[in-house]
C-alpha cells in the first residue's frame, strides 16, 4: 500500500476546516455538509488503512535537521486507534451538523471541529516525537476556540482548559526531551528505555501528559466547567471520545513499548495509584451532581481511572482491559453526551430538578441512554461489563487487593449515579417545571449517531470476541506470549521485557532508511511460536526464545475474565445490587424525588463537609496553583527581585552619583591656591612612590 | 554583483543613507517616508543576496585596512547573514508601520534619521569581525536608541531615555574593558585570528556585562520596560524585537564562534539566562501596563536564547538562532498590535480595557496568533525554537535548568493569556476609553502579516532551518554537521 495514504486522514479534515473559515458567512448548510463529507472521507481512509493490515505502512519524509522528520507509522496500535477516532469524528460531525446549525458562531465551530479531527489523526499516526508534539499541542489552539464559542462567558473556562492542558503538555515535552537524551533518537518506535533514574522521570512526565489528555486527576478540573460552558457536541467529541483515545493510546504506547512496564514495578504502582484515586474521587463527586451534563463530565474523569489502572497493572489481561475500556468508554460516554444534547435541545434544560418522565416523549433517546448507562455501570451483557471485568482481573492479579476494591467502590457509585440520572430524567411522572413541555425525539441526523454507537455498545458486549480479536489482541500479543511462556506464572520482568523487545525489533523498522524494507510482524491469528521460528539473525533473540513454547491462546480464552460466573464477576454484580438498593433507599427517603437520591450519601457527617469543599473548588488545583501559588510567587519575585534591582538603578545609582558630584564640585571652587595645593600634593605622592616603593 | 559589493551595500546604504533622509524631508514629507522605506528594503534586499554566499560553505572575509593599525574586517557566514536578513526584514516592517503611527507627531525628521541609522549600526555590528569595529557600531545603535526612546520631550520620557542609554553604555564600557583583557593576551582584536582561544573568566564576566546590558537581561534589564513606556510603540518594538538581539548576536559571535570559555562560566551564563527568564515572567504576570508586560516578556524570552547559546551544543545554538527569528516575528506582532490598541483607546492600562475583540477583530486574532507563537504552541514557529533550546539545555547535562525552563514556559502561558483575556474579552471595564475603530489599515495589516508569517514560519520551518543549520555549522565548525544531521553522541 502506498504510504502516502497516511497523509489523507490529516489533510482532508484540516483542509475542509480551513475552507470553513473562508466560506462566505451567509452560506446555509455549506459548512455542515462539508464537515460530514470530510469526516466521512476520513473514516473511509482510516478503514482502508486498517483493513489493509500492513504492519510496515510508514511514511517517512525528511523534514529538517536534528532527527526531526515527518514520520507517520501505522502498525497495529495506531491503526486501530485511528479507525476508532475517525468513526467518532464522522458520527459526531453528523450530530453536530444538526445540533449546531444556526447557533452562535457555528461556522467557527465546524472549522475547529475539522481541524481538531485532522490534528488528532496526525498525533495518532506520528512516529517522531516532534511530529507528535506538533499535532498534540496544536490541539490546544482548537480547544481554546471550541470552548470559547460556547457562550459569551466561556472564556474563563477556555483559558483554564488551555492552562491546565498546557501545563500537562509542557510536562510531556520535558519527558520527551529526557527520553531523547537517554535514547539518542526522536523516532518513537526506536525508543526503548529502563524506567530508572532520568528514565523514571521521563516516564512519569510523559505519562502525566498522556493521562492529563485523557482527563485523569489532577488535570481534570476544566472538564466539569467545560460541560456547562462549551457547546454540547464538544463534550461528546473531545473529553468523551477523542481525548480519551489519544491519551490512553499514548499511555499504552509509552508503558508497553517504550518502557515495557512490568507488573508491580514502581511505574506500574504509580499508574495504578493514579488510576484508583481518579476512579474514587471523581465518581464520588459525580454522585451528587444535579445537572445532566455535569454529572456526565465527572464520569468522563472517573472512567479514565479504570483505563489507567488497567494499563498500570502490567498484566496482559489488565492492559487489554484498559485499552478495551478506552474504546468502550468512548462509545457509551459519547452516547450519553449525545442524549444529553437531545434532552437539552428538546426539553430546554439539563437541570435534573426540572426534568422527569421523558421516556414516553423521547423513546429513542431514552433507550440509547439506558443502554449506555448500563454499559458504563458494567451491567452484563453490555460492553462496559467485559472491559471492567478484565481490569478487575488484572488488578487482582497484581496481588494488591486495594486496587480491585477501589475499582469496585467506583462501580457502586457509578451505577447509583446513573440510576439517579436516568430515573430523574426519563422515569416517573412528567415534570411541570420543564421549560419545553412538548419534547420529542430529535431528527434523524441527531438520532442516527446515538443509535449507531448505542448498538455498538450492545454488540461489543454480547460479541466481545470481535473487538478483542481484531483490535485488542495485536496490542497485547507479545505480553501474552511472554506470560504464557512462563508457565502461567508472571515471570521476571526482564524475561517479559526481553521478549517484548525481540518482537518489537521485528515489528518496528530499524531506522528511517529501512522503512521500505521492514519485515511484517506476526499477524493477529498467528501464534508467537511461529514468529520465533523465523531464522534468528539478531543475537538478542537467541537469548530469549524458550525452546518449547506452549501455544498461545487468543485473548478470549486467555483468562477467565469473561466468565460471568467467576467470583470476581460475582462481586461486581453484588456491587450493582448494592447500588440499586442505595438508589431505592435514597428515593424513598426523599418523597420519591429521584434527583435527590444521592442525598443520604451527600448528608453523611464527614461527606457533607468534604462535598462542600469540593463544590467550593477547594480540591481544584488550578484555583490553588494559578490563583494562589503562582500569583503569590510572581508577586514576591517581582517586588523583591525586579523592583529591588530597579530601586538600585533609580535610587542608589542616582544617589551615589549625586553625592559624588556634590563632593567634587565643592573642591572645584575656582580658588587658585586650592588647585596648586592639589598639584603639589600629587607630585609629592608620585615622588614618594617612585623613590620609596618602586625602588 | 559579488558578495563584497553586497556586504558593503548592506552596511553603507543605511549608515550613509540615513543622513540623506532629513535632506529629502526638507523637500517633501511623503517622499522622505518613501525614501526611508526604500533604504530599509534595499538593506534587506542586499542582505538576502548574501544568502547564497552563506550556503556556499566557506566563511568569506572582507578586509579593508583603514590605516593607523585599524582595519575594517567584515565576515560573511551563516550567522551574520541570518542575523542581517532577520533584523533588516523586521526593521523594514517597522518603518512601514510607523508611516501610519508617526504621522500625527512632531520630530519626524529626527525619527526617520535615527531609525535608518539604527538599522545601519545593526548591519555593521552583525558583519564586524573585529572587536573594536563591533564596539563602534554597538555604540551607534546605543545613541540611536537614546534618541528614539526620547522621541517626545516630556521630562519623564527624557529620564527614561537617559536610563536606557546609561545602562547600555555602562555595560558597554565594561565590555570594552573585557576586550582589553583579551587583547592583553592575544595582541589582536581580529576575531577570526583568535578562534578557539581560551579566555579567562574575568574577560567573560566583563564582556557578559555589556551583552546583558544591551539584551536587557537580569540584573541589567529594568531599562527595557521603562523604554517601553516611552510613547511610541515603534521605538518600544525596535528595542524589544531588534535591539536586544544585538547582545544575543554578540554572545554567539564572541562566546560561541570565537573564544573557548571556561566550563563553569558556561553554567553561570545558562543560569543567568534561566533566572532572567523566570523573574521577568513573574514581573509580566504582575504588571498592568500592556507595553511593560510585553517588554518583560521580551526579557523572559531572551533568557531562553541565552540558555540555548550557553548550552554550546549544536541543537541548543540552532534553537537559539531560530528563536531570534521566531521571537522577532511574534513579538513585533504583539508590540505593533499594542500600538494599534493604544492608538485606538488612548491608554496602556489593561485593567481599563476589555471587550475589544468585537471592535478590533483583525488585531485581536493577530494578537492571539502571536501569543500562541511566543508560548511555543505548534504549528507556530515559536514551538520549534523553544523545544530545541530546551533539548539543547538537557543535552548539555543541565537537567534541572531544563525543567525550570519548562516551568517558566508555564508562566508564559499564564501571563500572556491573562493579557489577551483582559484586553480583548469580556465586557469593557471603562466606557470612556472605548475604541471606535481599528487602527490605520497600514498598521493593522502589518500586524496581520506578522501573525501570518509566524504561522508560516512554523509550518514551513524547514526553510529557515536550512539557514540556521548553516549558521550553526559556521559557529561550531564543520564537525557540527554530524550533530545537525541527527546523530547524537
Amino acid at each position: 500500500m502506498n504510504p502516502n495514504i497516511l497523509l489523507w486522514p490529516i489533510l482532508a479534515p484540516v483542509a475542509a476546516g480551513l475552507l470553513c473559515l473562508v466560506l462566505p458567512k451567509g452560506l446555509k448548510w455549506g459548512r455542515e455538509v462539508l464537515a460530514v463529507l470530510a469526516t466521512a472521507l476520513t473514516a473511509y481512509f482510516a478503514w482502508t488503512i486498517f483493513s489493509a493490515g500492513d504492519d510496515g505502512l510508514r511514511l517517512f519524509v525528511p523534514w529538517t535537521s536534528f532527527g526531526i522528520h515527518f514520520d507517520l507509522f501505522a502498525y497495529h496500535l495506531p491503526r486501530f486507534i485511528l479507525l476508532a477516532a475517525a468513526g467518532f469524528e464522522a458520527l459526531l460531525a453528523l450530530y453536530s451538523a444538526s445540533f449546531m446549525h444556526g447557533k452562535w458562531r457555528s461556522g467557527e465551530y465546524f472549522a475547529y471541529f475539522l481541524i481538531t479531527a485532522g490534528l488528532t489523526n496526525g498525533a495518532i499516526l506520528a512516529n517522531n516525537f516532534v511530529v507528535l508534539l506538533f499535532f498534540w499541542e496544536a490541539l490546544l489552539v482548537t480547544l481554546y476556540g471550541m470552548i470559547s464559542i460556547g457562550n459569551r462567558e466561556a472564556v474563563r473556562t477556555s483559558t483554564k482548559a488551555v492552562i491546565v492542558s498546557g501545563i500537562a503538555d509542557f510536562c510531556m515535552i520535558l519527558g520527551i526531551v529526557f527520553a531523547w537524551k537517554l535514547s539518542g533518537t526522536l523516532t518513537m518506535s526506536q525508543v526503548h528505555l529502563e524506567a530508572a533514574g532520568l528514565g523514571a522521570a521521563a516516564f512519569v512526565l510523559m505519562g502525566i501528559g498522556a493521562m492529563a489528555k485523557a482527563g485523569a486527576m489532577p488535570f481534570h478540573t476544566w472538564i466539569p466547567d467545560a460541560a456547562i460552558d462549551s457547546p454540547l457536541p464538544f463534550m461528546a467529541y473531545l473529553p468523551a471520545a477523542l481525548e480519551k483515545l489519544l491519551g490512553i493510546y499514548l499511555l499504552a504506547r509509552i508503558s508497553l513499548e517504550m518502557f515495557a512496564i512490568r507488573m508491580n514495578g514502581s511505574m506500574s504502582v504509580f499508574l495504578m495509584i493514579v488510576g484508583a484515586v481518579t476512579i474514587c474521587f471523581a465518581v464520588w463527586m459525580a454522585l451528587i451532581q444535579k445537572d445532566y451534563k455535569k454529572l456526565l463530565s465527572f464520569h468522563a474523569i472517573s472512567q479514565v481511572g479504570y483505563m489507567v489502572l488497567g494499563i498500570g497493572t502490567g498484566t496482559a489481561i489488565g492492559i487489554a482491559g484498559g485499552v478495551f475500556h478506552m474504546l468502550n468508554h468512548a462509545m457509551y460516554k459519547c452516547t450519553l453526551f449525545l442524549t444529553g444534547g437531545s434532552v437539552e435541545r428538546q426539553a430546554g434544560t439539563t437541570d435534573l430538578k426540572k426534568l422527569g418522565g421523558l421516556f414516553s416523549a423521547m423513546p429513542i433517546t431514552a433507550v440509547c441512554f439506558w443502554i449506555a448507562a448500563f454499559s458504563i455501570s458494567g451491567v452484563p451483557p453490555f460492553n462496559g461489563f467485559v472491559s471492567k471485568e478484565m481490569v478487575f482481573h488484572g488488578a487482582y492479579q497484581t496481588g494488591h487487593i486495594i486496587f480491585p476494591i477501589a475499582a469496585w467502590i467506583g462501580a457502586i457509585f457509578t451505577f447509583a449515579s446513573f440510576l439517579k440520572l436516568g430515573h430523574a430524567t426519563y422515569l416517573g411522572a412528567r415534570n411541570k417545571e420543564t421549560p419545553n413541555q412538548k419534547p420529542r425525539d430529535p431528527n434523524w441526523a441527531m438520532a442516527v449517531p446515538m443509535m449507531v454507537i448505542a448498538a455498538g455498545c450492545v454488540l461489543f458486549g454480547v460479541y466481545a470476541k470481535l473487538p478483542l480479536k481484531h483490535f485488542i489482541q495485536p496490542i497485547v500479543q507479545e505480553r501474552m506470549a511472554a506470560e504464557a511462556s512462563l508457565h502461567g506464572g508472571h515471570g521476571t520482568a526482564t524475561e517479559i521485557r526481553q521478549i517484548h523487545e525481540t518482537t518489537t525489533a521485528q515489528t518496528a523498522p530499524a531506522g528511517h532508511e529501512t522503512a521500505a524494507t521492514s519485515q511484517t510482524s506476526p499477524t493477529v491469528s498467528q501464534p508467537l511460536a511461529a514468529a520465533s521460528a523465523v531464522p534468528t539473525s539478531e543475537p538478542v533473540k537467541q537469548a530469549v526464545a524458550p525452546p518449547a513454547q506452549p501455544p498461545v491462546d487468543d485473548l478470549w480464552h486467555h483468562s477467565h475474565g469473561f466468565a460471568v460466573f467467576s467470583w470476581i464477576a460475582g462481586i461486581s454484580i453484588a456491587c450493582l445490587i448494592i447500588a440499586l438498593l442505595l438508589h431505592r433507599y435514597g428515593v424513598s427517603k426523599n418523597q420519591g424525588k429521584a434527583y435527590l437520591a444521592s442525598e443520604p450519601v451527600h448528608n453523611l457527617p464527614v461527606a457533607k463537609t468534604l462535598y462542600g469543599w469540593g463544590e467550593a473548588r477547594v480540591f481544584d488545583l488550578y484555583e490553588w496553583f494559578v490563583g494562589g501559588i503562582l500569583k503569590g510567587f510572581a508577586v514576591t519575585v517581582y517586588v523583591l527581585i525586579d523592583r529591588g534591582i530597579d530601586a538600585i538603578y533609580e535610587h542608589a545609582v542616582t544617589f551615589v552619583g549625586g553625592v559624588s558630584i556634590k563632593v567634587l564640585r565643592s573642591y572645584h571652587n575656582g580658588v587658585y591656591a586650592n588647585y596648586l595645593a592639589w598639584a603639589v600634593g600629587g607630585f609629592v605622592l608620585i615622588a614618594i612612590y617612585l623613590t620609596l616603593i618602586v625602588k | 554583483m559579488g558578495w563584497e559589493f553586497s556586504v558593503l551595500a548592506t552596511v553603507l546604504i543605511p549608515v550613509l543613507g540615513a543622513f540623506t533622509v532629513p535632506l529629502v524631508g526638507l523637500a517633501s514629507k511623503p517622499l522622505r517616508n518613501a525614501w526611508a522605506v526604500v533604504l530599509g528594503a534595499a538593506t534587506f534586499f542586499f542582505a538576502l543576496t548574501l544568502v547564497p554566499a552563506a550556503f556556499s560553505g566557506e566563511t568569506r572575509v572582507f578586509s579593508w585596512a583603514v590605516g593607523l593599525g585599524v582595519d575594517a574586517t567584515f565576515v560573511v557566514d551563516g550567522l551574520s547573514v541570518f542575523m542581517a536578513a532577520v533584523s533588516s526584514f523586521i526593521s523594514t516592517l517597522i518603518i512601514v508601520y510607523s508611516l501610519g503611527y508617526i504621522k500625527d507627531y512632531q520630530y519626524q525628521q529626527e525619527y526617520f534619521l535615527m531609525v535608518v541609522l539604527f538599522l545601519g549600526g545593526m548591519m555593521g555590528l552583525v558583519f564586524s569581525a573585529n572587536l573594536i569595529l563591533m564596539y563602534v557600531f554597538w555604540e551607534i545603535t546605543g545613541i540611536c536608541s537614546w534618541r528614539l526612546v526620547g522621541f517626545f520631550r516630556d521630562r519623564e520620557v527624557i529620564v527614561k531615555a537617559d536610563k536606557t542609554f546609561l545602562t547600555t553604555f555602562g555595560g558597554a564600557v565594561f565590555m570594552l574593558l573585557g576586550f582589553a583583557v583579551v587583547y592583553a593576551s592575544s595582541g589582536t582584536f581580529n576575531m577570526l585570528e583568535m578562534r578557539g582561544m581560551p579566555i579567562s573568566g574575568l574577560a567573560v564576566g566583563l564582556i557578559t556585562m555589556g551583552i546583558f546590558a544591551k539584551s536587557a537581561t537580569l540584573p541589567f534589564h529594568t531599562w527595557l520596560p521603562d523604554a517601553g513606556v516611552a510613547p511610541t510603540p515603534v521605538t518600544a518594538l525596535l528595542h524589544a524585537a531588534v535591539l536586544v538581539k544585538i547582545g544575543v548576536y554578540a554572545f554567539a559571535r564572541i562566546f560561541n564562534f570565537t573564544f573557548a570559555i571556561p566550563a563553569d562560566w558556561q553554567f553561570y551564563l545558562m543560569l543567568a539566562g534561566l533566572i532572567s527568564a523566570m523573574v521577568a515572567a513573574c514581573a509580566a504576570l504582575v504588571e498592568t501596563n500592556i507595553k511593560r508586560i510585553l517588554a518583560y516578556s521580551t526579557v523572559s524570552q531572551i533568557g531562553y536564547i541565552f540558555m540555548g547559546l550557553a548550552a554550546m551544543n549544536s541543537i541548543g545554538i540552532a534553537g537559539a538562532v531560530l528563536f531570534i527569528l521566531m521571537h522577532g516575528l511574534a513579538k513585533a506582532g504583539l508590540f505593533l498590535a499594542a500600538g494599534v490598541i493604544e492608538h485606538g483607546t488612548g491608554t496602556k492600562d489593561i485593567t481599563r480595557m476589555g471587550g475589544l475583540f468585537g471592535l478590533m477583530p483583525v488585531t485581536a486574532v493577530a494578537f492571539l496568533l502571536c501569543v500562541f507563537s511566543i508560548v511555543g504552541v505548534p504549528p507556530f514557529g515559536g514551538f520549534f525554537s523553544k523545544l530545541m533550546v530546551i533539548m539543547g539545555v538537557v543535552q548539555s547535562g543541565q537537567i534541572a535548568i531544563g525543567a525550570l525552563a519548562i516551568a517558566t514556559a508555564v508562566l508564559t502561558v499564564v501571563y500572556l493569556l491573562r493579557l489577551f483575556t483582559l484586553v480583548f474579552l469580556g465586557q469593557p471595564r471603562d466606557a470612556s476609553i472605548h475604541a471606535h475603530r481599528e487602527g490605520y489599515p497600514v498598521m493593522v495589516w502589518t500586524v496581520a502579516a506578522l501573525a501570518a508569517l509566524g504561522l508560516a514560519a512554523g509550518i514551513l520551518v524547514a526553510w529557515p532551518m536550512d539557514l540556521v543549520n548553516i549558521a550553526v555549522r559556521d559557529v561550531l565548525g564543520n564537525p557540527a554537521i554530524r550533530d545537525i544531521m541527527g546523530m547524537i553522541h
